[in-house]
């Protein structure tokens, strides 16, 4: 990067990532309630957008947990299977974990 | 390639030839052609795909009535010349006994076709647009000219108007070191572009390149006024109309133009060519010394960034990661696909950030729609994904579109990419 940045966009750069931060149990809440209840469409899409989302905000082991859910969604055609479901639930747990430190951080 | 030029050995009564290459043919077993961007009096460019490098090349191949010696010359011009407001040259070769050049490919809008759709629309360029683009291109010519070459076929059809607002000089077919004084005597150019000694063959020594910068005069003119300068079917007369006094005015079309830039344009369209700016650097300062009395903020453009992403998170973060870098920038926002294209062919911006994984279409369909229509060629396309595959960045890569990864470094990227666009005022 090059130049000196507008201290006023560094603001609202930390506003934006605190905010997403206090967002990030929610989000992982919807992402749990969705496989919870077999959308595995709309669970994939959640995930997806919380992969890259949290990557870009910062948070990668979050990012990361939630990129692995969407991967293993994507390698069933008729839904994920048992082992593969007991995986989603190791990465959403690691997700929960995630989003709290970071609600936390937020406050 | 040209529409109305008079090229060396050009053969004018004969029928239309055979292409010399056809779709899905494959040149000298690197190239696959995909299609032919334009054909001319002097031979014909076609779009392919380099599957060595994995990515779009353009091939210029001359008609076998044209000496093989110019693409070699063009090759070689080109080759001596490092610059962004110049088209690239990779390499040359030979198939089937035809020889080629590799050239960049340009993904853009020529000017002619930007002139074109403004006259169609009732607008012309505002003098501010009109000096920024002359500035652009006389830039490039200025290090033509140092290459010690003269270009000898600028016309609004030989610029392009690509993404980044980055104006490209093409068609070398006619450049020739300012040393060929032979060469110079040959009547080779776009008449309406030409300056009255090369229409006679009479260039006094040392000044070839003030042809040069009699076109740039030219194209300046039809820039503003959205038409040529000079009326006449035939050679003799558009010759008559280039020495008689008094020559056309910009300020007799348009009015609002400040009187020096009608003034340098006049210069630098002067009969005699000792009247002219002596260069296309002198002509860079003097237009740059008018930037102010044009006006640089109310007629100006800003940069314009379309974001696309269907998760409101990622739209927030890009749109502070672009107003980190450009903070006067104008930037749209869109969850879906098609309301991007519908955005696009509205108002084609300067940088389209497009995510991949959208709802109804995905990215790189949107791309695609975009590049079929011709209608994200003057705008850089930027796709920002979290789970892009090697096949998916090799694809957008051939569409000519760069990809970013959604994920810590974004910001770093994209602020020094926006950084690198935006446009200089200095």
């Amino acid at each position: 990067m090059t130049g000196a940045r507008d201290p006023a966009i560094d603001a609202l750069l930390a506003a934006a990532r605190m905010q997403f931060a206090g967002s990030l149990p929610a989000k992982t809440a919807d992402v749990e309630a969705l496989v919870a209840g077999g959308a595995w469409a709309e669970a994939r899409r959640a995930a997806h957008k919380l992969r890259g989302s949290a990557g870009t905000y910062g948070f990668a082991a979050l990012g990361a947990a939630a990129g692995a859910i969407e991967d293993t969604i994507l390698e069933g055609n008729d839904g994920p299977d048992a082992e593969a479901r007991s995986r989603i639930a190791r990465r959403l747990e690691e997700m929960r974990v995630e989003a709290d430190r970071a609600a936390r951080e937020a406050r | 390639m040209s529409k109305a030029t008079t090229k060396p050995n050009q053969e004018t009564a004969t029928p239309e030839p055979r292409p010399v290459f056809e779709p899905g043919e494959l040149v000298a077993d690197t190239y696959e052609i995909r299609a032919m961007l334009g054909a001319g009096g002097m031979g014909e460019v076609y779009e392919a795909h380099d599957r060595v490098l994995n990515r779009r090349v353009a091939l210029k191949v001359v008609r076998p009535s044209i000496a093989a010696d110019y693409l070699l010359r063009e090759g070689r011009a080109l080759a001596a010349i490092h610059h962004p407001g110049v088209v690239a040259v990779h390499t040359m070769g030979a198939h089937r006994g035809v020889s080629f050049l590799v050239l960049e490919r340009v993904h853009g809008l020529s000017l002619d076709r930007m002139i074109d759709d403004r006259r169609a629309r009732g607008e012309r360029f505002a003098a501010a647009e009109a000096v920024e683009l002359l500035i652009d291109i006389a830039d490039a010519l200025a290090v033509v000219h140092r290459a010690g070459l003269s270009h000898r076929d600028v016309k609004p059809g030989n610029v392009m108007l690509a993404p980044g607002r980055r104006v490209v000089l093409m068609d070398f077919g006619l450049v020739l070191p300012h040393a060929d004084r032979a060469g110079h005597r040959s009547v080779a150019g776009s008449l309406q572009y030409m300056a009255p000694e090369a229409l006679t063959g009479d260039m006094a020594e040392g000044a070839a390149h003030l042809g040069d910068v009699y076109a740039l005069g030219v194209l300046g003119f039809e820039l503003l006024t959205a038409i040529t300068p000079f009326d006449g079917e035939e050679p003799v007369e558009i010759y008559r109309g280039k020495i008689r006094a008094p020559l056309p005015r910009v300020k007799t079309h348009r009015p609002d133009v400040p009187g020096p830039l009608d003034d340098l344009i006049a210069q630098m369209m002067a009969p005699d060519a000792h009247d002219r700016p002596q260069g296309a650097e002198a002509a860079v300062w003097q237009l740059r010394a008018l930037r102010a009395r044009v006006g640089s903020g109310g007629e100006a453009r800003s940069f314009s960034v379309l974001v696309v992403d269907d998760d409101a998170d990622m739209r927030e973060a890009l749109t502070l990661y672009v107003r980190a870098a450009a903070p006067d920038a104008e930037i749209e926002m869109t969850s879906d696909g098609r309301q991007a294209v519908r955005s696009v062919r509205r108002r084609v911006p300067d940088l389209l950030l497009l995510d991949l994984d959208l709802p109804d279409i995905n990215g790189i369909e949107v791309c695609m729609l975009l590049r079929g229509m011709q209608l994200g060629d003057a705008c850089m396309i930027v796709s920002v994904s979290g789970r892009a595959t090697r096949a998916d960045v090799e694809l957008l890569q051939q569409l000519g579109v760069r990809s970013l990864e959604k994920g810590p470094g974004l910001m770093t990227e994209l602020v020094d990419l926006v950084q690198r666009m935006r446009p200089t005022r200095s």
